[in-house]
């Protein structure tokens, strides 16, 4: 790499070049998270975390009130309960289509990338009538159900390949050794496949966790999430930047350590390497 | 298998026939179900009492596709192409800070635009210029459909990024260590050897991108809210404003159904522009 050192300033230049905008909204985002006072709008003067009160007063705007642990507490509910609905049924179905061949298999596979084309989000207003015709509209459980939805197709895809990356030998040699398939399932798959199942829940934890159109057309004014939240507080009429950059850290902080985990389970997830390729 | 299919069912196609069903009535606040045929099909294309603003909302959306489509697939190109050919820690704090988007919840990056482009001298774009003595700018006033085509541009950029990424990572470094052995510029290498390997991420990428930016809003909604005066009104945000802030339910979902069939019709030409075989084979892979 050593001839040619001319050019190879050039790549930097031009990536710097465009990444500097983002980086100086990074930047200028935690500055203003953590500063009290500003000098020329972007320097804090000060530094403080007068900005996090909302960690131990409750949040107000225009006639109503919350505080943050309520929000955190319901996006924690939602998300854990949606992440936990597309792990079972993605295990199950990635498993039944990794390895048992029935009639329609790829059916199924054509159908779920036809489904892929219709996304969620613009189905909200028939998915508002569904739940409310079966009265789980407004609640916590229906609409993650609702968001849980969303992810599986792909989570199946996902888990299947988890599945694709166990040899059938491992397979074959427990049901020689008097297994049945459910016991073959539960002894021989779900520990091989651990990291496989942290990565489908953590993936399902994070679409919801970041979900904002379903929680905010399909939940009550008066239940709040952390998005909608942040979204009511940028919707009033003195915006208050400093302590929105705060609250909107402290939301993103799980996201976040997430995905740097999910790049570590997503690594090291197959026996012989690979993921089903 | 019997809950996902039936969780599919459930929430993909008793919605997709609810909406159809809803298109056809006037539904509105109270909820009641009444047929009016294709009353509502007639308003959009225009026959009888028109909808006024149908015109402006097609070439909304025309305008913010064919704007972030492109942005999406040369950005994430350039990116990809450009940190993969650096020291390897350097191209991954490059591809790290165009993730972040991605990583951080919708609302968060929708917060950043909003407040970087805030008019006033409170947003940061505006303080910057104040301190360097500049006149302050009306961003989401003068060049809402600009920023919000690069906030939605640069989310898709992060992800074809990284697809793109992986792939050339795939490329053997004995074909383009021989192009430079026999003497091709870094530009020659890029242009002759990498590009034509990447033929097949950026045709799915295209597909795939093209598909989301037609049905996004979640991003407009946050950071203008399709405003200023409809100027960035696409057609998703405006069935959604439709059914949820005016309770025109009825309407909403007719605009929805001309938005289903138009995919439908994208994803079946792409089907058979790529093969269905070998999307089904080549599937996994990619992502």
């Amino acid at each position: 790499m050593a001839y040619k050192r001319g050019t190879k300033a050039i790549p930097y230049l031009i990536l710097g070049f465009v990444a500097a905008p983002f980086l100086i909204m990074y930047v200028g985002f935690f500055l203003r998270a953590f500063g009290e006072k500003m000098v020329l709008g972007i320097i804090p003067a000060q530094w403080g975390i007068y900005n996090f009160r909302f960690l131990w007063q409750p949040i107000t705007w225009g006639l109503e009130q919350t505080t943050m642990w309520t929000a955190f507490g319901n996006t924690m509910f939602f998300a854990t309960l949606s992440g936990f609905i597309v792990t079972v049924i993605c295990m199950l179905a990635g498993y039944a289509l990794s390895r048992v061949e029935f009639r329609g298999r790829s059916f199924f596979l054509i159908l779920q990338l036809v489904l892929h084309a219709v996304p969620g989000q613009i189905l909200l207003i028939a998915v508002f009538f569904l739940l409310l015709y079966i009265g789980l509209l407004h609640r916590i459980p229906g609409v993650a159900l609702a968001r849980a939805a969303l992810e599986i197709p792909l989570g199946v895809w996902m888990a299947k390949g988890f599945f694709d990356g166990i040899p059938w030998d491992v397979e074959r040699a427990a049901m020689v050794d008097g297994c049945t398939r459910l016991q073959v399932w539960y002894k021989i798959f779900l520990p091989l496949v651990k990291p496989g199942i942290a990565a489908v829940f953590i993936w399902g934890f994070l679409f919801a966790w970041h979900d904002f159109i379903y929680v905010y057309t399909l939940l009550p004014g008066t239940i709040k999430v952390m998005a909608t939240l942040i979204q009511s507080l940028l919707a009033t009429e003195v915006i208050d930047y400093g302590y929105l950059a705060a609250l909107s850290l402290i939301y993103s902080i799980p996201p976040l350590s997430l995905f740097i985990f999910l790049q570590r389970a997503l690594l090291k997830v197959p026996i012989f390497g690979g993921k089903g390729t | 298998m019997g809950p996902s299919v039936g969780l599919v069912l459930l929430f993909y196609f008793i919605p997709v026939i609810l909406t159809f069903l809803i298109a056809f009535t006037d539904m509105g606040r109270t909820l009641i179900w009444r047929f009016i045929g294709l009353d509502n099909f007639a308003r959009l294309f225009g026959v009888g009492s028109r909808d006024p603003l149908i015109p402006r909302i097609l070439l909304n959306t025309i305008v913010y596709t064919l704007g972030a489509l492109p942005l999406t697939i040369v950005g994430g190109l350039l990116i990809a192409v450009l940190s993969m050919r650096m020291r390897p820690s350097a191209g991954l704090f490059f591809r790290s800070v165009f993730f972040i988007p991605r990583a951080i919840p919708p609302v968060v990056w929708g917060f950043l635009w909003a407040w970087s482009f805030e008019g006033t001298r409170y947003g940061l774009f505006n303080a910057i210029l104040a301190a360097l003595g500049l006149p302050t700018v009306q961003w989401l006033i003068r060049y809402p459909m600009i920023i919000v085509i690069l906030a939605n541009g640069f989310l898709g950029i992060s992800l074809a990024m990284l697809v793109f990424s992986a792939a050339i990572a795939t490329i053997p470094q004995e074909l383009t260590r021989a192009a430079e052995v026999d003497g091709a510029s870094e530009g020659q290498v890029i242009r002759y050897v990498i590009l034509p390997m990447l033929k097949w991420p950026i045709l799915t990428m295209t597909a795939w991108h093209l598909m989301s930016f037609l049905n996004s809003y979640v991003y407009i909604m946050l950071i203008t809210g399709g405003g200023p005066y409809y100027a960035t009104e696409v057609w998703s945000l405006y069935a959604y404003h439709a059914a949820f802030t005016q309770y025109r339910y009825g309407y909403g979902a007719s605009l929805v159904v001309l938005l289903v069939v138009v995919n439908v019709v994208l994803f079946l030409i792409i089907l058979k522009a790529f093969g269905m075989q070998r999307m089904l084979t080549r599937g996994k892979i990619e992502v």
